[in-house]
């Protein structure tokens, strides 16, 4: 960036933004619930720091170990992990939620070059950066170690690999949030990244399956596709290395140019896009005005279902209209089926070599329910999150919360009906039908689940609510608090439910699993109608505190 | 003479440290277009919240129609309408699906919603895009989704807070014929709002609060012979206006109430 200098106004401006930063984090610890995402984010900071250094640790060996027994070629699998874990986990993880919200700073008389290191410096304090670099750093040290000569040549090439991946999450990142700024190409890029994450499971199997016919067809994959491996940043960098051991400067010089010029290109196009939001673009999405003549409105009625009361069904139906609507919602609910096609894909031959439902393909009906209500736990810990500002509405309306609630659920839970149906009908073409007394066994096993997960998600929904868009990519976790809370629950059901089964399928008698969980199910329904009578109470006691959360901008 | 469509009596509610509200005795009249004013931060919406169910009073009471309000909240509720401040929307549906949704939760059957939810739409102009959704409508058309949301039930009482900000001519003017149909067939209108133009226009009967305290109530002629009567009283000039012979305005009558004063020129004397 020509011009890009510190003037002491500059300095000023960052310290603001920091000092600002900082004040938020302190104003967000003064209640209860900031304390406890603190050290929700305290746990995760010390899982992060023992990745980092398991994982700086083990590529060093691994980078002393290639170097050292002239293995060259191998640091290009390295930076290639590095790589991909960089520019995919922001994906994965975190979804694209940036702690600042820089682009409000645009009122302020920031200069382009301010706006272009406060972009790239605030967006960049996230994990994956902390990772990667700690990642790298390991790199380079195991380089060093095995030959101290080529540590400053490693570490050059390894911070310039590093620039380059700050740089390229960013530019990833700044072009995806201008998708994300309106709701329709937001949806479609929701569909779009749910389309690329079911075609990433589909590597394993597919790897397999490739592997399985042995090393010639292998060897061809790989002569095919080294070339572009080389021409890209991870292989230049590690060419660039290699190279340089090898005694080949030249090469290396070249290969660390390249690489230097897809750090520029990528600056390029960053620069091009925080560019445009610095000049101020309109993403306004406004509604068309209809210059069709005016006609009088068709009278459309709600849906009637009978047996439940007006409001219920009236919640039922908006549920569906928001699920129906949310792109990455619908992907969610056809993973089940997705899962149980890749265990299908994999390898089918028993034994170690097999994969688990290749010797127990009776149990792919429960793992793919199992699976179906894992997916809906979002969901349904956190029920009112989508409702935003339309949580008001319950406030002021003459329905009870226990109602507003058995709408919810009801909802869910014919969802959730829906995917197992899909998943057994799934498991009847894939594998073979599930047995009556699996079945069964299932269904009762899900039923106990299903009840125990709404009773905790209507306390947790009340307790720890999170305002979330369902169209929306990013931002899209439930409160810490309520993620803690809802795996240790799941990790109880599932756990108990996996033993009882197993236990009862060891013994040749899974009949009596279902008998358990039953049992279960109709204690669990007590603590379920327990909860829902006091959810009015509940609610009402904690209206300010629910509100400030879903009716925050 | 009928019971008042909304009474409070010492309605107190604290945040901390801070009262938002002390002590507040409100007397609204069955009929009445009732305007709530106060300057920023003086506890105007802390009121309509406590008044509405969205917030809890620390203390005192709250009578709507007669029924006390912590404990006949679902019959309060029923015959109250209420837009508040966040509009209380819900952005994934369309116009007509909310409609529907919230003439149901008020108890309507789904014919009865249905079609009021057609007429509501025609008369506030939202029919022309029957398959946007809410989150993609303009400022103003929402305000006016909220409000036919708020009577699609036929209140008795409707609640306000902040109805036009926000809102061009155009969809005031709906918002406004909306709002006086309503008050000629006989319900009871509490609205806060900072366009004292507006409120003066419309509102038959104020009450202004001012740092948590109700300062003043009673119809604009008493306010304003109170105010006369104060700087009377204190021996202080009256007012140009005044002393032209023509009335005060709102503005006038609410700065004086409030105690808002001009500051010297040589304050902010940097500012150009």
């Amino acid at each position: 960036m020509a011009g890009l200098s510190f003037s002491p106004g500059m300095r000023g401006q960052f310290a603001a933004i920091a000092r600002v930063r900082w004040q938020l984090f302190v104003n967000g610890v003064r209640t209860i619930r900031g304390r406890l995402e603190v050290v929700a984010r305290g746990l995760m900071f010390l899982g992060f720091a023992a990745a980092g250094l398991a994982g700086s640790i083990t590529l060093g060996a691994l980078a002393w170990l290639f170097v050292s027994r002239g293995r060259l070629s191998w640091l290009a699998v390295l930076l290639w992990f590095v790589f991909l874990f960089w520019q995919l986990f922001p994906v994965m993880a975190t979804a694209f939620g940036e702690t600042v919200d820089s682009s409000s700073l645009l009122r302020y008389p920031l200069s382009f070059p301010s706006y272009f290191l406060v972009r790239l410096v605030y967006g960049a304090l996230e994990p994956s950066t902390f990772l990667g670099s700690f990642w790298l750093l390991g790199l380079a040290v195991g380089i060093g170690i095995a030959d101290s000569r080529y540590f400053l040549w490693a570490a050059i090439v390894l911070l310039a690999f590093a620039i380059f991946n700050i740089l390229l999450a960013r530019m990833i990142f700044v072009w995806v949030e201008r998708w994300l700024a309106q709701r329709r190409t937001r949806e479609i890029l929701g569909v779009v990244f749910f389309i690329f994450i079911i075609c990433f499971q589909f590597i394993g199997p597919l790897m397999s399956r490739i592997g399985r016919n042995g090393p010639p067809e292998v060897s061809r994959i790989g002569t095919q596709v080294l070339p572009y491996e080389r021409a890209l940043p991870p292989g230049l960098a590690a060419a660039a290395i290699s190279r340089a051991v090898q005694g080949s400067f030249a090469p290396a010089l070249a290969a660390f140019a390249l690489e230097c010029v897809y750090a520029l290109a990528v600056l390029w196009l960053l620069s091009v896009r925080l560019r445009e939001q610095y000049h101020g673009e309109n993403l306004g999405e406004a509604v068309a005005r209809n210059t069709a003549p005016k006609e009088k409105s068709a009278i459309r009625f709600g849906w009637n279902v009978s047996g439940i009361s007006g409001p219920v069904a009236a919640i039922l139906e908006k549920e569906f209209h928001y699920l129906s609507r949310s792109g990455p919602m619908l992907f969610t609910f056809v993973m089940p089926v997705v899962i149980l096609l890749i265990f299908r894909l994999g390898p089918q031959t028993s034994g170690k070599q097999g994969n688990f439902l290749a010797h127990a393909s009776d149990l792919a009906f429960p793992i793919g329910a199992a699976y179906a209500l894992l997916i809906l736990t979002n969901l349904l810990y956190n029920c009112f999150g989508a409702d935003a500002v339309g949580m008001q509405l319950f406030f002021v309306s003459p329905v009870s919360f226990r109602e507003i609630l058995l709408g919810k659920n009801l909802a869910h839970a014919l969802v959730l009906a829906c995917e197992i149906v899909a998943v057994w009908i799934a498991v009847c073409f894939m594998f073979h039908p599930p047995t009556a007394d699996v079945t069964f066994a299932t269904v009762a096993g899900v039923a106990f689940a299903l009840l125990l997960n709404l009773t905790a998600g209507n306390l947790l929904s009340i307790y720890t609510p999170k305002k979330i868009d369902y169209g929306a990519l990013g931002k899209q976790r439930a409160s810490t608090t309520t993620v803690f809370a809802s795996l240790g629950i799941q990790a109880a059901v599932f756990g108990l439910a996996a033993v009882t089964l197993l236990v009862a399928r060891a013994f040749g008698r899974v009949w009596i699993a279902a008998v358990v969980f039953l049992i279960l199910a109709g204690l669990t329904s007590i603590g379920y109608v327990l909860v829902l009578n006091r959810a009015d109470r509940i609610a009402l006691d904690r209206r300010d505190a629910i509100l400030a959360e879903l009716c925050r901008a | 003479m009928d019971a008042p469509a909304i009474a409070t009596q010492n309605l107190t509610r604290r945040f901390g440290e801070l009262v938002a509200v002390q002590d507040v005795n409100l007397s609204v009249a069955p009929g009445q277009f009732f305007g709530f004013l106060g300057p920023n931060g003086a506890g105007k919406s802390t009121t309509i919240k406590m008044l509405t169910g969205l917030l809890a009073a620390s203390s005192g009471r709250i009578q709507v129609l007669g029924l006390d309000l912590a404990k006949n909240s679902v019959e309060v509720k029923r015959q109250i309408g209420v837009v508040p401040e966040g509009m209380a929307l819900f952005g994934r549906l369309t116009g007509a699906e909310y409609l529907n949704f919230v003439g149901r939760m008020y108890g309507l059957d789904r014919e009865t919603a249905g079609k009021r939810t057609a007429e509501l739409l025609d008369f506030m102009q939202l029919a022309e895009q029957p398959k946007t959704l809410v989150t993609d409508y303009s400022r103003g058309m929402q305000k006016k989704l909220a409000l036919a949301a708020a009577v699609i039930h036929g209140p008795r009482i409707l609640f306000l807070d902040e109805p036009f900000e926000g809102v061009d001519a155009i969809a005031s003017g709906t918002l406004k014929a909306m709002l006086q149909r309503m008050i000629g067939r006989g319900a009871t209108i509490f609205l806060t709002s900072h366009v004292l133009e507006i409120v003066e226009r419309l509102c038959s009967h104020l009450a202004i609060i001012h740092k948590g305290r109700l300062v003043a109530q009673g119809s604009l002629e008493e306010l304003r012979a109170g105010v006369e009567a104060q700087a009377a009283a204190a021996l202080v000039d009256a007012p140009a206006a005044s002393a032209s012979g023509e009335k005060l305005t709102l503005e006038e009558i609410f700065l004086r109430i409030v105690g808002g004063t001009r500051r010297s020129d040589q304050e902010l004397s940097w500012l150009g």
